[in-house]
C-alpha cells in the first residue's frame, strides 16, 4: 500500500515536469518594450509562425487595456517624450493606432543654466511627442487583440502572475531550453527568453549578465501640472528644463493646459519635502524653479522645513520676487520668450517620486536570453531617451530575428541574437554617456565649472552645427 | 614565392584516369586522414565560438546565396485573378519610397508563397554536424533534408543536436554512408567545404549529378587553388591567428572555379546552366561578404540540371 503510493507519486511528479508547455519565445514583462516586442512579432510575416507567450505580475489585459476604451479625462504621471524614430517604428512599421488626442508633439526646447541663465535653444517642428506610457502600452494590446482576430497563432498574455524561477532545462548546459515556472503553477520551456522585466530583472540574473551602474543620489519627481491659460503659446510649443544645483528640472507640453513635470531633486530630502507641501506651494515652487535664483528657492525650500513661515506668507513672498523678477526685464514680451507658462495647479494624485540610477548591462545576449530596455540599461531622465532606447532595442531585436529567420537558424542559439546586440550597445552608450556627463556636469555649483559650462553652453547655442547634432542625437537620428 | 608551375595539375586529366575504388569508405576518396580529423573536430562541432566560428558564420552566408538564387527562379507571372501588381524596371527610383517599399514587400510575399510550395528535398554530402542540414530543415520551403558523412563521430553529434529542437522532428536523416550508395533523386544537393576534403572531387562531382532530379540545383563551395587561398586559408587562418584548426585544409585538394566550369561544359554539355558562381571572403567585422572574383580564395556555386 505504501509502495504504491509511492510509487504513484513519483509518476505524479514526473508527469508534472514533463508538462512543461512549449513556447518560442517568451517575454517577461508588459511594459513598453515587451509589448511592442510581442506586437513586432505578431506584425513580421516571418516571425508570427512562432508561439509567442508574455507574463507580467500586474493587471494588464483588464486594468491597462482598458485606458483604451475608457481612458481618465485628466493625464497620467508617467510621460514620455517619444523620438521621431521610434514614432515612425510604432505607427508605421507595426501599425500601433495611438490615442491620438493624448499625444502633444512640440517644437523644440528651451535649456537655461540655474546659476548663470545662458540658454540653449534647440528648434525643429514636431522633434519631439509628449505620450503617456499607459497610452502606448494599452494601444498596444488593443492592436495584439485585434490582429490576433485574423491569426491562428496568437500572442498569449498571463497577466497577474509572476516568475517564480528560471533555470535550464539540462544543468549546466547553457544552450538547453530554459524552464520558467510561474506563480500560476505552469511551467513554459521557451526556446528564447526575453527579459523585458525592468531594472531588477529576474531574467538577467538567470541569464548571468552582468550589469554595472551607480545610484544618483536624486529622486525624480514627477506630477501632471495645469497650466495657466492665459500664458499658453499661440505659437512655437516648447518644452523648458532649467538645470538646477540640486538636477535639472523640466516641464514639457500636453494637450491643452497639460504639462507634464520631471523635477530631478538632489537627495531625499528636498523630494520628501516637494512631496509632502500643500499642491497650491507646489506649482509656486515649480514657479519660483523656473524664474528665481537656486539660493531664492533654497531658501523657500528651508524655510518650509523649518516652518518659520507660513504657506499663505510662502505664497505671497515668491509672487512678490516673481513680479520683481519680471519688473526688471527690458520687454513685456521677454516674459514668454524666457520662461515657461505659469503653473497653476497640479492634477491631484499625479505627484509621485521615484529614485534615479545609471545602470548598462555589459552585454545584452547570451544563449537563449535576450534583455531589452529597462533590463539592459536605465538612465536618468534629463535626456529624455529612457523609453526611445527600449523601442530601440525592440526594432534591433526584430531585425535580427527575421533575418536569424531567414537563414533558417535557431532563434534562441547566441549566433542568431549577436547582431541585436552589436546593434543596440553602441547607440544606447552614447545616449546614456551624455546623460550621464550633463547629470554630472549640472550637478555642482564650483565655480570654474559653471563658468566653462556656460560658456560651452553659449558656444553651443550660438554654433549651429553643432546645434543640429545635438538636435539628431536627441530626436534619433 | 610558390611557383604555380609546381602546382601544374589538372582535375580533368585526373578524371578520365581515376579509378573508382571500392573500399568501404571511400568511393569518392575520403582519405582516413580527413574523417579521423572531423572525428577530432566533432565534440566542439556546435560552439558557435570555439574552432568552429568560421565556419557557423559562413552558413550564414551559404544560406544568403541559396536564397537569393531560389527566389531569383521565381517569376512572378502577370496574371488578371491576382492581386499582384508588376512594376517596371528600376521602380524604386521613380516611386516614392512608401509606395515602392508596399510593392517590394508583396512582391516578397508572393515569391515566399510561391517558394513555398515547392517543398524541395535536400542531400546534404559532408553534412558533419548537421550546421547546414539543421538550417535548411527549418527552412519552411524545404521538406525534408538527407545529411551523409563518412565521419561517423560528425554523424553522431548531428543526430544529438537536432534531437535538442522539436521543429526539426522527421525533417532530417543522418546517414553514415558514401555518397555511391545514395539512391534517392533529390531537388537540391548540397556539398559545401567538402570538394577540398577529398581525393576525387570530380567524382564526387558525376554522382552529386546524378542524384539530382531534371530542374534540381547543385549548391558547392570550395576554395581555389592559388596564392591567395593558401596565404589567407592555411597560413593566415590556421598557423597564424589559428580560427581554424591546424590540418583543416591542403593546398593540393583545392579546386579552381575554372576546374568545376571546365568539368561541366565538358561532361554535360547543353544539360546544365550555371545559375550564380561569386567569390567570397572573410570580413572579421562582417563575416563573409560575397565578392565578383570568383578565381580567387573561397567560392560559392550554383548550377541547374536541364531537362533532358
Amino acid at each position: 500500500m505504501l509502495a504504491r503510493s509511492f510509487v504513484r507519486k513519483l509518476a505524479t511528479a514526473s508527469t508534472t515536469k514533463s508538462a512543461a508547455k512549449l513556447t518560442d519565445i517568451l517575454i517577461v514583462g508588459g511594459g513598453p518594450a515587451g509589448l511592442t516586442l510581442a506586437t513586432g512579432i505578431q506584425e513580421s510575416p516571418l516571425l508570427s509562425k512562432f508561439k509567442v507567450t508574455l507574463v507580467d505580475g500586474n493587471d494588464i489585459v483588464d486594468k491597462v487595456g482598458s485606458f483604451y476604451h475608457n481612458p481618465p479625462d485628466h493625464f497620467t504621471n508617467r510621460v514620455v517624450s517619444v523620438t521621431p524614430q521610434s514614432m515612425k517604428f510604432l505607427t508605421e512599421k507595426l501599425g500601433v493606432p495611438l490615442m491620438q488626442d493624448r499625444i502633444q508633439p512640440y517644437d523644440g526646447l528651451y535649456v537655461n543654466d540655474g546659476i548663470t541663465d545662458v540658454h540653449l535653444e534647440v528648434e525643429k517642428e514636431e522633434m519631439l511627442h509628449m505620450i503617456e506610457i499607459l497610452n502606448i502600452q494599452s494601444s498596444l494590446l488593443h492592436k495584439l487583440s485585434s490582429t490576433s482576430m485574423n491569426h491562428d497563432n496568437k500572442v498569449d498574455i498571463i497577466d497577474n502572475c509572476k516568475v517564480d524561477s528560471i533555470t535550464s532545462s539540462v544543468k549546466g548546459d547553457p544552450t538547453s531550453w530554459p524552464l520558467v515556472k510561474l506563480a500560476n503553477g505552469e511551467t513554459y520551456k521557451t526556446r528564447l527568453l526575453v527579459g523585458a522585466d525592468g531594472f531588477n530583472s529576474p531574467v538577467r540574473k538567470f541569464s548571468g549578465l552582468y550589469s554595472r551602474g551607480w545610484q544618483y543620489n536624486t529622486w525624480g519627481l514627477v506630477a501632471t501640472l495645469k497650466l495657466d491659460p492665459q500664458s499658453l503659446p499661440i505659437y512655437k510649443l516648447r518644452g523648458w528644463q532649467r538645470f538646477l544645483p540640486t538636477g535639472p528640472l523640466a516641464h514639457l507640453p500636453l494637450p491643452g493646459d497639460n504639462a507634464s513635470l520631471v523635477w530631478s531633486t538632489g537627495g531625499n530630502e528636498m523630494s520628501s519635502l516637494l512631496m509632502e507641501m500643500e499642491p497650491k506651494l507646489f506649482v509656486k515652487m515649480i514657479n519660483a524653479g523656473y524664474i528665481l535664483t537656486p539660493t531664492d528657492l533654497q531658501y523657500y525650500l528651508d524655510a518650509f522645513k523649518e516652518g518659520s513661515m507660513t504657506t499663505e506668507d510662502l505664497i505671497e513672498d515668491i509672487d512678490v520676487r516673481i513680479n520683481q523678477v519680471y519688473n526688471e526685464l527690458k520687454d513685456e514680451t521677454l516674459i514668454d520668450e524666457k520662461f515657461p507658462p505659469l503653473v497653476v495647479d497640479v492634477v491631484p494624485g499625479t505627484r509621485a517620486r521615484f529614485p534615479l540610477k545609471f545602470s548598462h548591462a555589459d552585454s545584452y545576449v547570451t544563449d537563449r536570453v535576450a534583455l531589452v530596455g529597462d533590463a539592459a540599461h536605465t538612465t536618468h531622465p534629463l535626456a529624455g531617451q529612457g523609453l526611445n532606447m527600449g523601442q530601440h532595442d525592440v526594432e534591433q531585436l526584430l531585425n535580427a530575428l527575421e533575418k536569424a529567420t531567414l537563414r533558417g537558424q535557431d532563434i534562441g542559439a547566441m549566433l542568431s541574437l549577436e547582431p541585436f546586440w552589436a546593434n543596440s550597445y553602441g547607440f544606447n552608450n552614447v545616449r546614456l554617456g551624455m546623460a550621464d556627463k550633463l547629470h554630472k556636469l549640472y550637478h555642482t555649483d564650483f565655480a570654474p565649472v559653471v563658468a566653462l559650462r556656460s560658456l560651452g553652453l553659449g558656444l553651443t547655442n550660438n554654433l549651429s552645427p553643432v546645434k543640429n547634432l545635438i538636435a539628431d542625437i536627441m530626436t534619433g537620428k | 614565392m610558390i611557383s604555380p608551375r609546381l602546382f601544374k595539375y589538372n582535375a580533368l586529366k585526373q578524371l578520365k584516369f581515376a579509378p573508382v575504388t571500392k573500399c568501404f569508405y571511400s568511393t569518392t576518396g575520403s582519405s582516413q586522414e580527413e574523417i579521423s580529423h572531423f572525428k577530432d573536430l566533432s565534440t566542439d562541432w556546435w560552439n558557435t565560438n570555439g574552432s568552429q566560428r568560421i565556419l557557423h558564420k559562413m552558413n550564414l552566408a551559404r544560406l544568403d546565396f541559396m536564397r537569393t538564387n531560389l527566389n531569383k527562379l521565381m517569376t512572378i507571372e502577370d496574371q488578371q485573378d491576382k492581386d499582384i501588381f508588376i512594376p517596371g524596371y528600376n521602380y524604386k527610383e521613380f516611386l516614392p519610397s512608401g509606395i515602392s517599399s508596399i510593392i517590394e514587400k508583396d512582391l516578397d510575399k508572393e515569391i515566399q508563397r510561391m517558394l513555398n510550395e515547392k517543398q524541395f528535398n535536400v542531400l546534404d554530402i559532408g553534412c558533419g554536424g548537421g550546421i547546414l542540414a539543421e538550417s535548411l530543415a527549418r527552412l519552411p520551403f524545404i521538406n525534408h533534408v538527407t545529411g551523409i558523412d563518412l565521419t561517423p563521430e560528425c554523424i553522431d553529434v548531428a543526430q544529438k543536436h537536432a534531437a535538442k529542437d522539436p521543429t526539426l522532428d522527421n525533417k532530417i536523416n543522418y546517414k553514415l554512408c558514401d555518397l555511391a550508395t545514395v539512391e534517392d533523386k533529390f531537388d537540391i544537393v548540397t556539398c559545401y567545404e567538402m570538394l577540398e576534403h577529398v581525393d576525387n572531387p570530380h567524382e564526387i562531382l558525376r554522382q552529386a549529378w546524378k542524384r539530382l532530379n531534371p530542374q534540381g540545383i547543385l549548391f558547392l563551395s570550395t576554395i581555389n587553388r592559388d596564392f591567395v587561398s593558401w596565404f589567407t586559408t592555411i597560413f593566415v587562418a590556421e598557423y597564424i591567428t589559428k580560427l581554424v584548426p591546424q590540418g583543416t585544409h591542403t593546398y593540393d585538394k583545392f579546386v579552381k572555379s575554372s576546374e568545376i566550369v571546365d568539368w561541366f561544359q565538358q561532361r554535360q554539355p547543353r544539360k546544365h546552366k550555371i545559375l550564380d558562381l561569386k567569390g567570397t571572403m572573410y570580413v572579421p567585422s562582417k563575416g563573409w561578404v560575397n565578392h565578383d572574383c570568383p578565381s580567387v580564395g573561397n567560392y560559392f556555386m550554383a548550377v541547374q540540371k536541364l531537362k533532358e
